[in-house]
């Protein structure tokens, strides 16, 4: 079990493959800082791989100005649920 | 109730990974957390500067690791060797590298990768904030 963290928005791609790479059943991804631009529907196909067990830092999304416009997909977690995501999975993986 | 440490890896105001980590100390310790250590590694060493003086409407990010220290007794550890390169040293160094000035101060400690280690097998959780 497994949480990622990512803080890169859709345009690395490569990184967000490699992500899915290592991605297993059991773990969860929390889009964090410019990675939130991924929760939008418009960029769905980054999270494809992901299962559906993808959450997304609200604070940083209304920050960029994406609360109301994000893929219903995608959990809305604020800093103290990602603190609780991170006492739910025993590691931790961040992605840059 | 578990132990945390985290790795800042995020220069302050150039990139937001330093305020996200700072915002997640405060959060962890408000559920009842323990944030043990923060240590600042490669551009996130800067987050120690004494010298930090942003726009008093701005978030603080020093005084914020200050305190964070002071009230939750979490160690501020900085990498000494990105440090040096970086023109950050306390009075210490400062008096070894022959410098008239030093810019880093308590409870900010300058520390190796050794004690980075020791945070990793020490706490239940590492989180590290990139760049």
């Amino acid at each position: 079990m497994m949480l990622h963290l990512l803080n890169r928005s859709p345009q690395f791609d490569g990184l967000y493959w490699d992500l899915s790479e290592a991605f297993g059943a059991d773990d969860h991804l929390l889009l964090i800082e410019d990675a939130c631009y991924a929760a939008l529907p418009a960029a769905a196909a980054s999270l494809a791989a992901f299962g559906g067990r993808v959450s997304v830092l609200s604070e940083d999304a209304e920050s960029r100005g994406l609360l109301g416009r994000l893929s219903d997909d995608v959990a809305l977690v604020d800093m103290a649920g990602f603190v609780a995501l991170t006492a739910t999975f025993p590691h931790s993986l961040s992605w840059f | 109730m578990l132990s945390y440490a985290l790795l800042v890896h995020a220069a302050p105001y150039s990139e937001q990974g330093a305020l996200s980590a700072l915002r997640f100390a405060q959060a962890a310790v408000a559920q009842g957390h323990r944030v043990s250590s923060v240590f600042f590694y490669r551009d996130g060493v800067h987050n120690a500067s004494t010298l930090m003086a942003p726009p008093q409407d701005e978030v603080h990010l020093a005084e914020g690791w200050r305190a964070l220290a002071q009230e939750h007794g979490t160690e501020l550890l900085v990498c000494i060797a990105a440090s040096l390169r970086r023109g950050l040293m306390n009075a210490e160094e400062g008096v070894r590298h022959g410098r008239e000035a030093h810019n880093l101060e308590p409870p900010f400690v300058l520390t190796g990768l050794g004690q980075l280690v020791d945070a990793m097998q020490a706490n239940d959780r590492v989180i590290t904030f990139a760049p």
